[in-house]
């Protein structure tokens, strides 16, 4: 994998309960391969907590060969939402808040043969056993094709990138020793988030 | 073409020939035709091969 491309602004009901304006296309950003977790079922992650809040924004993720979507995750795309705060009230980037260690987690991939109606198939995230997020791809402002000639007016696509495709209403805080369930289709992991000492 | 550049392309084919691999093995030909893997995956292994060569020298 060469990058992995994450798209903000890409269902309106995250952009209402963000009360933010909707922009005329969804917002692209990238974060590098390196903060890029795998999680097994029943695995463990740590993460920073001593910088501050920590979201989770769960989204479908798209794994490309040659453009085309050849296999399908659901992704945990981390965010440290008071820095992202600041740094957007400062009118600054805000890839700090965005690119850290383990911030970027998918399940492992499926094919998708392996779904039946990839783009009706609820996927959702249960934080201690509660619902936290639940949609369907279908919901989001760009639909699949649409996502990725999008990403590749931007950027150069590499064999193997992952597209993150946007989260979501429901985002919200984690903390240490929380317990994440996530189900999308034939995916279902369960893990718990730990002290990075932990 | 510096050792660093070559050793990161090698990655990439690497990479590439897993997701081949994988396509391959679960027969997922719907939006790759087999032709045209295999082509590629040929393609690949003889670019990988040179990759090899130059970074050995």
């Amino acid at each position: 994998m060469d990058k992995i491309i994450c798209l903000g602004k890409n269902y309106s009901d995250h952009i209402a309960e963000m009360k933010e304006a909707a922009p005329e296309m969804p917002v692209l950003f990238l974060k590098p391969a390196s903060v890029f977790k795998e999680i097994k079922n029943q695995g463990t992650i740590s993460l920073p907590w001593e910088r501050g809040l920590i979201h989770h924004e769960c989204e479908v993720v798209f794994k490309l060969y040659k453009k085309n979507i050849i296999g399908l995750g659901l992704g945990l795309d981390l965010t440290l939402r008071d820095l992202q705060k600041e740094l957007k009230t400062k009118g600054h980037p805000w890839e700090i808040s965005k690119v850290f260690k383990n911030s970027a987690i998918c399940t492992p991939i499926q094919g998708v043969r392996d779904f039946l109606n990839w783009q009706e198939t609820p996927f959702i995230l249960k934080v201690n056993g509660e619902i936290r997020q639940e949609s369907k791809l279908s919901n989001a402002l760009l639909k699949p094709n649409d996502i990725i000639h999008y990403v590749d007016k931007f950027f150069p696509i590499c064999d193997g990138d992952l597209i993150f495709t946007g989260t979501p209403a429901g985002v919200g805080p984690l903390k240490p020793n929380d317990v994440i369930e996530m189900k999308f289709g034939p995916i279902e992991t369960t893990f718990q988030l730990v002290s990075e000492n932990g | 073409m510096d050792k660093r550049q070559i050793s990161h392309d090698i990655l990439n084919i690497l990479e590439r020939l897993r997701i081949m691999h994988d396509l391959i093995r679960d027969q997922n030909y719907e939006d790759i035709p087999k032709e045209e893997l295999m082509n590629d995956m040929n393609e690949s292994l003889a670019l990988l091969k040179t990759r090899f060569d130059s970074l050995a020298q």
